[in-house]
């Protein structure tokens, strides 16, 4: 049987979960960038990634369509406020963040039934592991973490159930 | 005696002329062939029809581990070959750890194969080395090029690029969302892979994002090349430079109908 293009109304609960966590990556983006202390080159690149997000959170509201939540995670946003805002932490736990989204959509595009989304998704996480990479060639991190995609993903199987 | 025929002799003769033909055709051979069946010299031989060759999830993932098998293929060439040496040393161990894991995805895509009743395919595909990395690596390996360790790593960059482009691709063709998340989830190291040999290229923080060589305005080698991931042709300068400085271009690309692994391929 050939896959649907639309999204299910399961795909929807789900794809709410990765525009809630994109919205607030996006917004931990702005406290680390509020918070400053970066090169000025850091700070253009820190800002390119946060532009990334909304984007993404964009193009998920194009697949949403009426049922878009369009509110960051609360979750997502007060676990990691803290560690982006110290300067020490910050560029780790934006890398952190990275791989997060990289492990949740990922999972996300196992569940996904329809295809638009699945492909979306997937142009999504693939430059956002790009994203976490880069932050592992930096010289304050170590190159190993450029690899290292064992983060766990954000979505259960009771809320994709659900 | 005239010689002159006339009008009726004409249509007498011409009358005799189809009945004739009629006649002889009626009473010829028939060789075998059917009443349809158009007059030829010489044998006919059977025709040979193709196997049948359908996209299923089992050829793409024999087609995933092909390309991983080409890129566990180049590493080697490039690490035999000592390519990988002054300036890009650093990168022979970066190379052997890629190597591993290309290994492990290949392993991964053909595991899934099996599970699906197919057959694991354990070699490289040969229409994507034909047409891209034999001639790739013949360019570098010219004993005019002045940049083989550039160009070796330039490459090994660009079958990261697409293997990463190749698995992305396929989530949009399988049919199980399962095969999907696991394509993706190769894709993504892939695509990590592809970020460390672009920063060994192009590196630091300036060379994440797109720019160009000021004195050539070429197109320089990136870590982020868009915000979404692209399915775009990968173009690899290569080999020696020509009198303007530019290098012979190879075009890569994902592999399409005419690459895919199908069932009926072996290596």
């Amino acid at each position: 049987m050939t896959p649907p293009k639309q999204p299910t109304e399961a795909d929807l609960v789900i794809l709410n979960e990765a525009q809630g966590a994109e919205l607030a990556v996006r917004d931990l983006y702005d406290a680390a960038l509020l918070v400053g202390g970066f090169s000025d080159v850091q700070t253009s690149v820190l800002i390119s990634f946060r532009n990334h997000h909304t984007a993404y959170a964009q193009a998920l509201n194009g697949v949403l369509g009426k049922s878009a939540v369009n509110m960051r995670s609360e979750t997502v946003y007060s676990a990691y406020r803290d560690q982006v805002r110290a300067s020490t932490t910050a560029l780790k736990t934006l890398q952190s963040l990275e791989n997060v989204l990289v492990a949740t959509h990922t999972a996300i595009v196992g569940l996904l039934v329809g295809l638009d989304a699945a492909n979306l998704m997937a142009s999504i996480l693939i430059v956002e592991a790009r994203l976490a990479a880069v932050y592992g060639t930096a010289p304050e991190l170590d190159l190993a973490s450029a690899l290292d995609d064992s983060a766990v993903s954000l979505v259960v199987a009771s809320s994709v159930e659900g | 005696m005239s010689s002159q025929l006339s009008r009726r002799d004409l249509f007498r003769l011409g009358g005799i002329g189809i009945i004739s033909t009629t006649l002889l055709a009626a009473c010829s051979k028939n060789n075998g062939t059917s009443d349809n069946a158009i007059a030829s010299i010489g044998t006919i031989p059977p025709n040979t029809s193709l196997p049948t060759a359908e996209v299923t999830d089992v050829v793409l993932l024999r087609t995933a581990a092909s390309l991983e098998y080409a890129a566990i293929d180049l590493y080697s060439t490039l690490l035999d070959a000592g390519y990988l040496s002054g300036d890009f040393a650093a990168v022979a161990a970066i190379a052997r750890r890629f190597r591993d894991d290309h290994a492990a995805h290949a392993a991964s895509s053909n595991s899934l194969v099996l599970k699906l009743g197919g057959q694991a395919f354990e070699c490289a595909n040969s229409r994507f080395t034909s047409l891209a990395i034999t001639p790739a690596i013949a360019l570098i390996s010219t004993p005019e090029n002045p940049d083989v360790a550039l160009d070796a790593v330039t490459l090994a960059h660009a079958i990261e690029t697409v293997c990463a482009q190749m698995q992305q691709g396929f989530v949009g063709l399988y049919s199980d969302p399962v095969l999907r998340g696991a394509a993706i989830n190769v894709g993504q190291n892939n695509a990590r892979h592809a970020v460390i040999l672009a920063q060994m290229l192009n590196p630091g923080l300036s060379g994440v994002e797109p720019s160009t060589e000021p004195a050539t305005g070429v197109s320089k080698v990136f870590a982020v090349p868009s915000a979404f991931g692209g399915l775009a042709i990968v173009r690899v300068p290569l080999g020696p430079p020509n009198a303007e400085g530019v290098k012979t271009s190879i075009t890569m690309e994902t592999p399409s109908l005419n690459a895919l692994t199908y069932e009926f391929v072996s290596c």
